[in-house]
């Protein structure tokens, strides 16, 4: 059972990652690479501060959302007032960077890794009421995303992907918005790193590579940008299928390049066949609100 | 008098080509001016430079005695200065009547924290803002496409949307790019009305224009630009009779 535990708690934290993905790239259309080291920020941070801080492990949780959240608009802020662009570019150096400072301070454990992290809810209430609290997690990030996409922010998002220029005629400033969305789902992303460090209890830099960021995107594109559940059937699939290859007992000197050559694979196909993913976004945004007859 | 929109020694080059040479230019309230001269003269280039797309060289633009220097173009436009494009540049993403809801002077839900917490000032916003579109479509001879797509309709409507939504905030100066161009039939009759209307409302306009008909019907007072600079002010019918001026305008 603890292997199927752990499988599902992956899954979720993945729909959480992929889906906080999607605000940035299919929303809002910015490109990041540094989705990894923001999970890895939100880890590391929940990670040190409950061990060696010993602060409870909720208000740990919720420091990692906020120092990925923080970092993030630090990161956005120089780029995002150059351009859109730029912000991949900062993004990658970002990512890098970030991650070899892990590796070669003290305090978060170095390329070893972090060990020894406090378990949360697992000793009084068992592996399965931290299955239930990711997926709780999990639920309202996909709820959360799906409020604000198709709120008033949502036809804000849609226009100003559709023409900054004409955005900004209208009084939109694209600026401030890029970088809320970009901190919302660099934070979501940290809060995910929280999750993760607390139930596996042993984080290393290797994790959070940024090869993660090709499979966080993979997820996003076979699943469907800018749709709910494009993400959920993206991570569901991207994740599900590596575990079933692992079911064959094949030598991990075959598993390895086999699940990267599913993975690149995958991606090809569906650029050729099915460039929408598998759950196509609408075209046009309309508002739920019912006009007043 | 002093005007609603007040332009000084505007200057701007582009590695040597000048694109405005000391723009003088005031704008009042109900009055509207049209600015003439061939292509290349920097027409469109003043309306870039005044609403802060492009960052002058020199010169002060004011709005109703405020500076407006240094400010960012959507910044530009909360204050009340708004514009229209030469190609519309609606959002085909939208329905025609979110491209309107889009274009208030606040617009609550591009706030998050709006989002997540203030569902009731939200709702409030978005009733007062429908109200407001549904008149303006009216207004436009257009009642009837709010939830139409802008690439449904033909060019001369979207152009109309597009005026629309410029006057979605609460606009005090208008800026007209080329607002006929491609514009034929009762899309043309309605532009003129509505442009007129809004001038009658206290709304100080510009328009860039090469329809000369449309301009001398519309326009108080003409201002003839060549070459990035202004080079003669008057009425329209004066500015057309004028031999140098019209040989400028058609070159040789």
């Amino acid at each position: 059972m603890d292997y199927l535990y752990g499988i599902i708690i992956i899954v979720g934290l993945y729909v959480i990652l992929a889906t906080s993905f999607n605000l940035i790239i299919g929303y809002g259309g910015l490109v990041s690479i540094a989705h990894p080291v923001f999970f890895a920020l939100g880890a590391y941070t929940s990670a040190i501060l409950s061990r060696d801080v010993h602060v409870p492990v909720l208000l740990a949780m919720l420091a990692g959302f906020l120092v990925a959240l923080i970092a993030s608009i630090a990161l956005a802020l120089p780029s995002l007032r150059v351009s859109g662009d730029y912000l991949m570019i900062a993004s990658i150096g970002f990512q890098l960077g970030v991650l070899e400072l892990i590796k070669n301070v003290r305090f978060t454990g170095g390329p070893g890794g972090f060990t020894n992290i406090p378990a949360f809810l697992i000793r009084d209430f068992g592996r399965e009421s931290y299955v239930l609290l990711v997926l709780a997690v999990m639920a309202a990030v996909i709820l959360l995303i799906w409020w604000i996409a198709r709120s008033d922010y949502g036809r804000a998002m849609s226009a100003m992907r559709d023409d900054e220029l004409a955005f900004a005629s209208v009084g939109r400033d694209a600026m401030w918005m890029k970088i809320a969305i970009f901190a919302l789902g660099s934070g979501l992303a940290g809060l995910a790193g929280g999750l993760y460090a607390h139930y596996f209890r042993f984080i290393t830099p290797e994790q959070f590579e940024i090869l993660q960021s090709s499979a966080i995107l993979t997820m996003v594109v076979v699943g469907g940008m800018r749709t709910t559940w494009g993400p959920v059937v993206g991570a569901l699939l991207l994740e599900a299928l590596p575990q079933a290859i692992s079911f064959l007992q094949l030598p991990p000197s075959i598993l390895g390049p086999i699940q990267g050559l599913l993975f690149t694979g995958l991606v090809l196909v569906f650029m050729f066949f099915r460039p929408q993913g598998l759950v196509p976004a609408r075209d046009i945004w309309r508002s739920p609100r019912k006009e007043a007859p | 008098m002093s005007g609603v929109l007040e332009v000084k020694n505007l200057s701007k080059s582009f590695d040597g080509i000048v694109v405005a040479r000391d723009i003088e230019l005031t704008l009042h309230a109900g009055r509207v001016v049209g600015l003439i001269g061939p292509n290349g003269a920097g027409k469109t280039s003043l309306f870039n430079l005044i609403s802060g797309v492009v960052k002058p060289d020199a010169g002060t633009v004011r709005l109703n005695g405020a500076t407006l220097d240094g400010q960012k173009f959507h910044q530009r436009v909360r204050q009340g200065l708004s514009r229209t494009w030469q190609h519309v540049r609606l959002f085909p993403s939208l329905p025609v009547i979110d491209n309107l809801l889009i274009g208030t002077t606040a617009y609550p839900g591009e706030r998050l924290t709006q989002v997540l917490f203030g569902a009731a000032r939200l709702k409030q916003h978005d009733d007062a803002a429908r109200t407001k579109a549904h008149a303006l479509l009216g207004k436009i001879g257009l009642p009837h496409v709010a939830d139409a797509l802008v690439a449904d309709l033909p060019y001369g409507q979207q152009k109309l949307i597009g005026v629309a939504r410029a006057l979605m905030g609460d606009a005090k100066c208008l800026l007209l790019d080329e607002p006929m161009a491609g514009v034929e039939g009762q899309a043309y009759a309605a532009m003129q009305r509505v442009v007129r209307e809004v001038a009658e409302s206290g709304v100080a306009v510009c328009v860039v224009e090469h329809n000369i008909a449309f301009v001398r019907d519309l326009c108080d007072e003409g201002v003839f630009m060549f070459s990035g600079a202004i080079m003669a002010r008057g009425s329209v019918a004066e500015l057309t009779r004028d031999p140098q001026l019209t040989e400028l305008y058609f070159g040789h």
